[in-house]
């Protein structure tokens, strides 16, 4: 359904992705784990086609109007409500209006429809930015970190969301910091680091491989033994479970 | 089609919400009514017999054309590259064309209103209300072009005002140096705004060859905006 084969590219003379090769299949949920600068947005913007890849080639099997998008920025439209953010999208798709509405409900905003987005918190935000990503049913759903800087009960809602959508039929094609999330969420995953694939397979699979399941299958320890490196968390005012690279001990 | 009709509401809606906008279609027919009713009609210190009737609304309007449409387009353009939210409608499939169809006409409907405002104030005539109906509208176009083109240019809206003020400045002011010196006048007159000066202080003359002039300069900027559309994008 999205594939990218051998895709080299670089900012100036830093390389950010080379040598990446990957297949995400139809109705699964394809997660991009990697540290912060790995590459993953990237990899985004070069798939729906926002930045051209120096060499290799890249595809997603169905067209840019059935799939939808929640990038790393969110741009709303700050002065407007969230339900008239949305109905710009419901017009431009030529779709009834009434979808905007379902897919407030479904991201738990149907009480701040009528709110400004400027008066909105960051979380709220986020929701909104899925709603839109959802609004048309697309076949393909790229999220960049959808749970990023949520609360836990509101990233546990959104990870129910997105099952629901794969089980209705939809690919999911996320990024994540959180190993944690993508054991629990993903059928298929890539660790990436300094624009390398390092590991890939389904979360079990990789952890077996890896002997690495103690209680539970434990990414993260993959992740240190493949690249000598670590994923560390660490808390501050934006929140827990955000991720930074440290240099192994 | 429809993509041009969900930008327009789009830009109809959030230019009711944003008041650094709104302002410049508001002030400039307003202080061109202080100034006609106080200055030019209202005979302070005997002035009048010296300016005309008209003199302060074709300066204002000039003024408006020249210098606050090419700034107006400019920053919403800017703002919705800075923001991102240009590149979601790329994303969803809004074509340039569509994009500035949708955004221009929200600025040319605004910017026309203005202009009847203006033209009230003025008292003009039936036929002279027309033709300045025509050069306003004219003038209008030429500048959300120039504007967009610099938007689309900036990274944000402090690199678009950067370039977009001096640039109206010029634009707006130099018509007024010419009229008191000719050789500048004579540079100018290559430029809409000039153009715009000279039909709006002087129906009589006749308004064909300045139109050319307007509409070859509109010319020019839709030629600067698809280059600029193609080496910057709309995105990122
Ligand atoms: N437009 C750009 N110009 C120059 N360098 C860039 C650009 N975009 C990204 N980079 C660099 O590419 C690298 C990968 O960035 P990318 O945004 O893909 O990382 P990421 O994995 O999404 O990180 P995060 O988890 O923090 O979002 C970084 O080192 C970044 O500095
Ligand atoms: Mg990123």
């Amino acid at each position: 359904m999205i594939k990218m084969t051998n895709v080299k590219k670089a900012f100036g003379t830093q390389t950010v992705l080379s040598d990446v090769t990957f297949e995400a299949r139809a109705r699964e949920i394809f997660g991009l784990l990697g540290p912060s600068g790995a590459g993953k947005t990237t990899i985004i913007n070069i798939l729906t086609n926002q930045l051209d890849a120096d060499s290799g080639a890249h595809g997603i099997d169905v067209s840019a109007y059935e799939t939808g998008m929640m990038l790393d920025e969110d741009g709303l439209y700050t002065r407007l409500s969230c339900m008239d953010n949305l109905c710009i999208f419901t017009d431009i798709y030529g779709i009834p209006r009434l979808k905007a509405k379902e897919a407030l409900k479904k991201v738990g905003l149907a009480d701040a429809s009528n709110k400004a987005v400027s008066k909105l918190s960051k979380g709220m935000r986020q929701r909104l930015a899925l709603a839109r990503a959802i609004l048309h049913n697309p076949k393909v759903l790229f999220l960049d970190e959808p749970t990023s800087g949520l609360d836990p009960n509101s990233a546990q809602s959104i990870r129910t969301l997105i099952e629901t959508l794969r089980n209705q039929g939809s690919t999911i094609f996320l990024t994540t910091h959180n190993m944690e999330e993508a054991v629990k969420l993903c059928d298929y995953v890539v660790l990436l680091n300094r624009g390398k694939i390092v590991e890939q397979g389904a979360p079990e699979e990789i952890c077996n491989r890896h002997n690495s399941y103690k209680t539970v299958p434990d990414l993260e320890s993959v992740f240190i033994e493949v690249t000598g490196e670590q994923f560390c968390a660490y808390e501050n005012e934006t929140g827990i479970g955000r991720f930074k690279i440290a240099p192994s001990a | 089609m429809t993509s041009v009709k969900a930008i327009f509401i789009k830009q109809a809606k959030d230019m009711t919400k944003n008041f650094s906008v709104l302002i410049m279609f508001i002030i400039f027919p307003l202080v061109a009514f202080g100034m006609t009713e106080l200055v030019a009609r209202g005979g302070m210190a005997g002035m009048s017999e010296y300016i005309s009737d008209t003199m302060f609304v074709t300066m204002m309007a000039s003024i408006f054309v020249g210098m606050a449409l090419i700034q107006c387009a400019c920053g919403i353009i800017a703002e919705d590259r800075e923001t991102k939210s240009l590149r979601c409608l790329v994303i969803a499939g809004v074509k340039p064309h569509s994009y500035l169809l949708g955004i221009g006409g929200v600025v040319f409907t605004a910017s026309l209103l203005t202009a009847i405002v203006f033209g009230l104030i003025a008292r003009f005539e039936r036929s002279d209300f027309l033709a300045f109906m025509l050069i306003m509208a004219s003038g209008t176009i030429a500048s959300i072009l120039l504007g967009a083109t610099v938007g689309i240019f900036s990274k944000n809206q402090q690199a678009a005002a950067g370039l977009s003020m001096p640039l109206a400045m010029i634009l707006g002011f130099g018509p007024m140096v010419a009229q008191f010196n000719y050789n500048v006048g004579r540079v100018f007159s290559i430029f809409y705004t000039q153009q715009i000066n000279v039909l709006v202080n002087d129906f009589s003359a006749g308004i064909t060859e300045p139109l050319i002039v307007i509409w070859a300069n509109i010319a020019v900027f839709a030629v600067l905006f698809a280059i600029a559309y193609k080496k910057k994008g709309l995105r990122n």
